[in-house]
């Protein structure tokens, strides 16, 4: 390129045509922008050829660095785009990736995308092949050689651009073509508004079948892909929506591809699809083979074309993605019916052709994940990163059918319950089959006879039996419970006339029953047992049988008044169970205010004993109550009490450091506190601490030879605290050095790790003295140590202090000293006579 | 200790007013001496050059990379630094 031929102008235009605003193109900028450019350039050229190669290498991905198979490329990119893309969107923590990428990728998106949005799809081909010139920037860079290098990373922000999303699916699509390769579909899908998104959609989700098979399909990048074409297509609206799709549906069905296109049927279904697939993919995760797609691609499309009806085509679908789909309609229906208000009416035009267009409605079905809305996106990426999103929709249905199967099922016990609560018992009704009277019994009759005896014991049994129930109802027409004789005659006559001779048989059985056959007998006499048959005059039925009502009411007010028994008694120890708890908090509460109020007390004692330190007109203690006063607000004076006096008693038995006395002030007995704690010697300040070898003609130059010196180990930088403390190691060496009067200037090197003074003094002689004062001397708790240095080097670096030529003395520093003798005033520039 | 240095901190904590280049994070004697050669001579200068990249950190490390040789720490350091200090003063 003739960059150097460039204008400003041009060259700040050409950069614009990439996407980028630059600043103003000065002489200073001027490279960098070029080099910009350059890259720009670049990447444009390697995308053109990397869209019909399979092979193109990585370029300089600094996040890949090296040419791969696209699949392994793409997953280390989504992977680490991932937290990108998280938290450029939500703001989700990142997991694993490099964190420069993430800030890097932020700083240079906000331009792009920026800059992206207001350009329509016919610059696309050139923005997509506009890619951010670093390698990081490639892997949202739009159209970038998806196959070999950098993995696009849509990046988190969802530009609501058309032309965005067309980029992005530009950029998808090299991956799902991978077989095919056709530079032309891209264009087309150029052409074609957002609707080829679709296949980004596809190849994404093809992707995220195969992902973790970690096959070839030609679509990586799993489920972060997803999330991001699930972006792209909320942010397509739907505009011309249907004809592209059906021009575009014929298109691509020619292709042999894995993603069959939709046609515009699945818009309806695509609906649905961004969740639904979302799901499906958490579903599928083996389903790696793009064949594999394909029928789910087929029951996307039916679930499409059946969008209105929730039930969907559960004839074509398993049960799970019947309901799959419309709970994900359901849940998408508010924000995207308005989207697609005609997309009802294609739908019952394509049942018909349903089977034809299988494959179509698959492609809709991805598109329409484009036009989601860009706030669905937070909504799926919650959905991805739970995984119980993908069977939600079957969970709810099964739910549902769990409920009922369970509400029916305790009505059946309910029922069964009141049965047999309304009987009393296990009913004993099997008289005729098995009767209680012993084989004797069978011995004595034939057939017939027994039959009819049974026959009229069993009829009198019931009657008895519903006359108990009736009169344990309370119903009015039984006053009695048990019948007469006559009475039971009579009835068993009008039964049957046979019975006639058989009655007293019968009676004379039941006496000789060794069981209870559920008639009792009583004499004339209440409860005197019966032996003989002429003594019967009542009959009463031990199992009383009572009108289905009556057992329904009956059970009902057992089962109530149990409950209600158990509510109370539950709600008796829940309400202990709070007492109880409350009052633990209140405890807790008061105790926590109690150590509150000590600390309190402490520091104020502390604070008072030290201002006492210094003031000695002070009394050294505190009266209680006073301290009471000046730490408990004055409302809150009464609530404290409490509190206080558990403070005071804590202090009195507990804390060492106070001494209750009582003390006479201005004439009135008081209760004091004394602290009784010597204070804490501060060592915080600096202090030379000794001299750790004498300075002898080993370890010194003999003879001092400059006027300036290099003070190693004053300090350490990171732990030097507050603010004026390279002035405490001024007037330190000052005070160390008071006997020299020839330190001219002192410079702390705040951040030298070693901790460097320098120092420049009068003449090589006082500087000798310094040294001699200094070198080898503790300070601090570290070893100083001082060397020489070269007068002009300290000049250089001190420019200042060439000019310096009053000494310095401690804790007057930046005072010009004026009042020194003039003897030292008169002191020409220092004598350099000690160089050597 | 944080990741930023001594002099990142203290570049951070006030108005540059009229430091010079040294003042900077990542900008050592040396670095210091080239800029001052090409006439960014105060820490405010090349805080000029920053913003005139928009407060690119990229644009800014390349920048500074070419022009005084710094390398990537360096200059990564420096345009944290001035990015730092424009958040917090601009």
């Amino acid at each position: 390129m003739a960059s150097t031929q460039l204008t400003d102008e041009e060259l700040f235009s050409q950069l614009k045509c990439f996407g980028f605003t630059p600043g103003p193109v000065t002489e200073s900028t001027r490279p960098v922008y070029l080099k910009k450019l350059k890259k720009f350039r670049e990447e444009q050229q390697q995308r053109g050829k990397g869209r019909g190669s399979s092979t193109t290498t990585s370029s300089s991905s600094s996040s890949t660095g090296a040419s791969r198979p696209v699949r392994h490329d793409v997953r280390r990119l989504s992977s680490g785009r991932r937290p990108g893309l998280k938290s450029s969107v939500l703001g989700f923590s990142s997991d694993e990736s490099d964190a420069e990428a993430p800030l890097k990728r932020k700083g240079l998106d906000h331009n792009k995308r920026a800059n992206r949005n207001p350009h329509l799809q016919q610059q696309l081909k050139i923005k997509a092949t506009a890619p951010p010139n670093e390698a990081n920037k490639k892997l949202y860079g739009v159209g970038t050689a998806l196959k070999s290098n950098s993995f696009p990373s849509p990046g988190g922000q969802t530009s609501p651009s058309l032309g965005w999303e067309t980029g992005k699916r530009s950029r998808h699509d090299p991956e799902s073509r991978d077989e095919d390769g056709s530079d032309e579909e891209l264009q087309n899908s150029h052409s074609v508004n957002g609707r080829s998104a679709a296949r980004l959609n596809t190849s994404q989700l093809a992707g995220e079948y195969s992902d973790s098979d970690e096959e070839e399909v030609g679509a990586p990048g799993g489920p972060d892909r997803d999330r991001r074409s699930l972006e792209l297509r909320r942010i397509c609206t739907t505009g011309p929506f249907p004809s592209h799709l059906d021009g575009r549906g014929s298109w691509v069905g020619t292709k042999n591809c894995a993603y069959n296109p939709l046609g515009n049927r699945s818009m309806l279904g695509g609906r649905e699809g961004p969740e639904e697939r979302v799901k499906k993919s958490d579903l599928d995760a083996s389903g790696g083979s793009q064949s594999h797609m394909v029928p789910r691609k087929s029951v996307y499309g039916s679930l499409g074309e059946d969008h209105q009806s929730k039930s969907g085509e559960n004839n074509h679908v398993n049960s799970e993605e019947g309901p799959f789909r419309s709970a994900g309609a359901a849940r998408f229906g508010a924000g995207l019916r308005p989207r697609f208000p005609g997309s009802g009416s294609p739908a019952p035009a394509s049942r018909g052709g349903y089977p034809n267009h299988s494959p179509v409605p698959n492609h809709l079905y991805g598109q329409k994940k484009n036009l989601a809305a860009p706030e669905d996106e937070l909504l799926l990426q919650f959905k991805r990163e739970g995984p119980a999103s993908s069977g939600s929709f079957s969970a709810h249905y099964l739910s549902m059918f769990l409920l009922t199967a369970a509400c029916l099922f305790f009505l059946l016990l309910g029922l069964v319950y009141i049965r047999m609560r309304g009987s009393g018992a296990t009913g004993v009704d099997g008289v005729i089959k098995s009767h209680p009277f012993g084989s004797h019994f069978d011995s004595l009759y034939d057939q017939a006879e027994k039959d009819a005896i049974l026959k009229l014991l069993l009829s009198l049994h019931d009657h008895l039996a519903v006359v108990a129930g009736h009169h344990d109802c309370g119903d009015q027409q039984f006053p009695n419970r048990s019948l007469s004789r006559n009475k039971v005659t009579e009835y068993l006559l009008a039964q049957n006339g046979e019975f006639k001779d058989f009655i007293d048989v019968a009676l004379e059985w039941i006496i000789r029953a060794s069981q209870d056959v559920g008639i009792r007998l009583t004499g004339r006499v209440a409860d005197d047992p019966v032996t003989d048959v002429s003594e019967i005059s009542w009959l009463e039925s031990t199992h009383p049988r009572m009108p289905l009502g009556c057992r329904f009411r009956r059970a009902l007010l057992t089962v109530m008044s149990k409950v209600a028994l158990v509510a109370v008694a539950v709600g008796f120890i829940w309400s202990v169970v709070c007492y109880v708890k409350y009052r633990w908090r209140r405890e807790e509460e008061e105790t926590r205010q109690m150590y509150d109020l000590v600390e309190r007390i402490i520091d104020v004692l502390r604070t008072h004993s030290e201002a006492c330190q210094e003031n000695r007109d002070l009394e050294p203690y505190l009266p209680i109550p006073h301290v009471r006063d000046s730490l408990v607000e004055v409302q809150d004076r009464k609530k404290m009490k409490k509190i206080w006096d558990r403070a005071v008693h804590y202090i009195s038995s507990d804390e060492s450091r106070i001494r209750t006395e009582t003390q006479q002030i201005k004439g009135a007995d008081f209760k004091v506190w004394r602290w009784i704690q010597p204070p804490l010697i501060c060592d915080k300040s600096k202090g030379w601490q000794g001299k750790a070898f004498p300075l002898n003609r080993r370890n010194s130059p003999p003879n001092s030879l400059t006027p300036c010196l290099k003070i190693r180990n004053m300090f350490d930088p990171d732990m030097e605290v507050g603010d004026n403390w390279d002035l405490a190691i001024q007037e330190a060496i000052l005070e160390k050095c008071s006997d020299n009067d020839g330190i001219v200037h002192i410079s702390v090197d705040k951040s030298s790790k070693e901790g460097c003074v320098y120092v420049k003094c009068l003449s090589a002689e006082h500087s000798g003295k310094a040294f001699k004062a200094l070198h080898g001397s503790w300070f601090d708790g570290k070893l100083v140590t001082v060397k020489y240095l070269r007068l002009d080097r300290y000049h250089q670096r001190f420019p200042q202090a060439q000019g310096c030529s009053t000494p310095l003395r401690a804790s007057s520093l930046h005072q010009n000293i004026t009042n020194t003798s003039p003897f030292l005033l008169q002191q020409g520039p220092p004598n350099a006579s000690g160089f050597s | 200790m944080s990741s930023t240095s001594q002099k990142h901190k203290d570049f951070v904590s006030e108005p540059m007013g009229d430091k010079p280049v040294t003042a900077l994070s990542g900008i050592g004697d040396t670095l210091a001496k080239r800029l001052e050669e090409q006439g960014f001579d105060k820490a405010s200068v090349v805080l000029g050059q920053f913003l005139l990249l928009r407060k690119d950190m990229e644009l800014f490390t390349d920048w500074l990379k070419d022009t005084a040789g710094a390398n990537s720490r360096q200059a990564g350091s420096c345009a944290l630094c001035l990015k730092e200090w424009c958040d917090a003063f601009l």
